[in-house]
Order: structure tokens, then sequence, then C-alpha cells
């Protein structure tokens, strides 16, 4: 509500300083009016601002499941290792519950694919490749890379990074039967273009940057060393040469010098971080053990 | 008349040092006020998700914070934050503003229903017009029944020895 209260402003602000000579009073005046240059504007702003933030909860989740299924499509099924999906889950659910948006459910999946990477659905599932599992060393390392995700998911990226969709316009909650003919296409062209900015694209730098601080925090305050972030992002750089790039984490994520050096300075905030939990011993049990078993 | 500004001064003056505290909300499920310290403390209250806090006294990874009720004692600084928790829309209804308890229940109805009925009728009609494998819907159906409890994740971090449990 706060947002959609600053957007206007926002695009108050915007009418007014566009033409601060030309009587701003009259520009006011014209807001009332939707058929004016002003009312369009207005319109506009609120439309976008709506069409993300009206949705309910279950018709965020029935668009993250629908793009679940894509993802299985295109980087493989869940690894058949229910030990490890478990942990993975204990892991993620632990950093999520610290989150800004602890009252979902989440899931958490470890897709059977080389490719490394990790994105976020809609909703709160949560998917992670075998293939970024490998670069993993510890158990904090995991939790920063879930909390990144969790971050996506609290503050609604996916979403917001398509709001313009058609489907999303005015759209409060969906059900079975306004899924089927135009409106059904219109969900699955949004899906489409959901898949094009989380698997090829990538979402914006801006959000990106978000969630890795929402993941130094949520981490931190899990009591995991919010330091892991940090050696993660390190370990893929080293591997970054290597990578054939398409659909991995490097395609889809802004520069890693650039998330290194932001995350290393905002460590300062944590002094005592160097004390928290690694655990890598449990982390070799349960994940090192499934990938000797490759 | 200068009665009413004075006692309007008096009363901004006493609300002064309250609109100063320090606030803080509580984002986990599951947080408890403790007598003390320690996660093994005596229980002084239950705080629910979205409960405001004033800080008494912050510093560490324990704070002392008074709840809406007045009742004093210490929280693990993990479950605080110094924003407030995002709200969710409701189930149903799509309004926004629910309040946080209504939408959680919603929340919550939404994922119990799902264990029993498999997939929701509006992503099995999604799937159906895709044409998606049935392997791949059983797939997203043994994803979502995997469930994971507030005790075992305590459990979890105990064994770890992680946050309010680490020594």
């Amino acid at each position: 509500m706060r947002t959609s209260t600053m957007s206007l402003f926002f695009a108050l602000a915007c009418l007014c300083s566009v033409e601060a000579h030309a009587g701003w009073q009259d520009k006011l005046q014209n807001l009332m009016n939707p058929e004016s240059r002003e009312g369009k504007i207005l319109s506009g702003a609120t439309q976008v601002v709506s069409s993300s933030q009206e949705m309910s909860y279950s018709t965020e989740r029935t668009v993250g499941e629908s793009l679940a299924l894509e993802s299985m499509q295109r980087f493989g099924k869940p690894v058949p290792n229910e030990a490890l999906q478990k942990y993975v889950n204990l892991v993620g659910n632990a950093v999520a519950r610290n989150s800004r948006r602890s009252t979902i459910p989440y899931q958490f999946v470890v897709l059977d694919s080389p490719v490394r990477n990790a994105f976020a659905a809609p909703g709160g599932m949560i998917f992670v490749s075998r293939g970024l599992l490998d670069v993993v060393d510890n158990e904090a390392e995991l939790a920063a890379v879930l909390a990144h995700e969790v971050g996506h998911v609290a503050e609604k990226h996916a979403l917001k990074s398509i709001r313009r969709a058609q489907f999303l316009q005015g759209v409060g909650t969906i059900s079975a039967a306004t899924m089927k003919g135009g409106d059904g296409k219109k969900f699955e062209s949004m899906i489409g273009d959901l898949q094009s900015t989380l698997f090829d694209k990538g979402l914006d730098q801006g959000m990106e940057y978000e969630a890795d601080l929402a993941a130094l925090e949520t981490a931190y305050r899990t009591g995991y060393d919010p330091a892991a972030m940090v050696s993660v992002l390190q370990k893929l750089k080293k591997l970054e040469a290597s990578d054939s790039g398409k659909g991995s984490w490097f395609s889809t994520h802004p520069p890693l010098d650039e998330r290194i050096a932001r995350l290393s300075s905002r460590l300062e905030k944590y002094p005592d971080h160097a004390s928290l939990a690694k655990v890598p011993a449990r982390f070799a049990k349960y994940v090192k053990v499934a990938k000797k078993g490759k | 008349m200068k009665k009413t500004t004075v006692a309007l001064l008096l009363l901004a003056l006493a609300a002064a040092p309250a609109l100063g505290a320090e606030k803080r909300w509580v984002v986990s499920e599951g947080t408890e006020l403790k007598a003390e310290q320690s996660v093994s403390a005596a229980k002084v209250a239950e705080l629910p998700v979205g409960a405001e806090l004033t800080l008494v006294e912050g510093a560490g990874r324990w704070l002392k914070v008074q709840s809406a009720d007045g009742k004093e004692g210490w929280v693990y600084a993990g479950r605080v934050s110094d924003t407030q928790p995002v709200a969710e829309v409701g189930g149903g209804e799509g309004l926004f503003g629910d309040s946080l308890q209504k939408s959680q229940i919603n929340t919550a109805k939404a994922d119990s229903a799902r264990s029993i009925r498999g997939l929701s009728p509006e992503v099995a009609q999604y799937a159906k017009q895709r044409g998606t494998p049935e392997a791949l819907k059983k797939e997203l159906d043994k994803i979502l029944s995997r469930k994971v409890s507030d005790k075992e994740v305590r459990t979890f971090l105990k064994e770890g020895k992680i946050g309010e449990y680490a020594q």
C-alpha cells in the first residue's frame, strides 16, 4: 500500500517537474479527467502498481507452480535422492523463516542438471541445480545461495519484472475456469515471459543486488556466516572462464566482480560474522556423498 | 485557550520518548519471549509474526524487548527485523491490506489442502493445456508434498549448533 502511495506521489512529482512553468495547478486538476494526458499517465502508474501488488497469494502460487513444470522440462527432474532433497529443504526453510516473507510455504528442489544455476519461482518454490551444488563446500554457502533466492521471492522480483504482461493487468485471483480460452492463452504467454526472464535474460541487476544483501541479512539472522555468500561467488568467478554460459548463473546474473565487491564491503555490518556457523561436516554427509554417488 | 495549549505541549513532551523508541518486528514463526538470554530459558510469551516490539536494550545476539501488552523479556536477534515483514494478500478475496494474521491462515489453508488433492485445479488446467507429461506432474506433486515442520527446523538448527543454539 505504501509503495502504491509512493508511486502516485512519484507520478505526481514527474508531472509537476516536466513542465514546471506551465501551470501545475491545471495539471493537478487534469488528473481527475481520465481522457487528459495527465489522467492517462496516472491511470498507467496505478495499473502497473496494482498489477503485481493486488495479486492474491494463491494466484502467485499458481504462477510459480506452472513455471516449476516448465523448469523441469528445461533443466531436468529433481535428483532422486530423498535424503538430499530433505536436507536442502531443512537448510532452505531455516533461512526462509528469518526472511522478510516468512509466512508462506517454501519448497527447495535440487534439479538433476549440470548447468550451474539457481532460480526462484513466484510463491516460494526454489530450484538449485546439481551443477551449482558441486561448487558449494559447506552448509553456510548453501544457506547463502538459498537465502539469495528467498530474497527474490520475498520482494516478488519475478512478478515485478513482468508486471506489464497482459495477463496481470487487473488480475487478483485466478481459478481453473479463468485459465481456459483467451485468458488461458494470456496466462501461458506470461509463463513464457517469465521463463525467458528467469532462465535466459536474468532479472534486473538492481534486483540481484537487493537479493544479495537480503541473503547476507537472512543468513546472519539465522546464524550462518554471511561471508559464505562472497566465497560462493569467488568460486564461481574462478569457473567463469570455463563455463559455456548458456542458461547458467553467469548469463543470468550481474558481473561477479561487482557483486563480490559490494558484498565484501557490506560484511562490515556484521563484525562478528566469522564466529558464526559454517557446518562443513553435515554438508559433506548429505551432499558430497550424493556427488560421489553420481 | 492557554490551558489547552499547555496541555498539548505536555502531551507532546510525554509522547516524545515513545516516538524515539526503536521498534522491531517479529519475522519468524514460533518466536518466544524468554526470561533470560538463552533458548532454554523460561518462556514469557509467544510472539506472532508481525508483532511490534519496543527495544529496551539492544546489543549482541539477544535483545531485551517489550511487547505491545507490556511484557518484557529477551528475544533472539535473528527472529526480529527493523522493518515490517511482508503482508500477504488473502487467498480468495484478492484484497490488499488483509491483516497479516488473517492472511497467514489463508496461506496455510492453501498449502494444507494440496497434499490431499495433488496439483491445484489451476495448475492441473495449465498442465492439460500445455500437454505436460504425467511424470513431471507427479514430480511436482512430490515436491509440494515434501513438508518441513517448525520442530524439524529447530532440531536441525540445534544439531548444527546454529543461531540461538550456538554455544
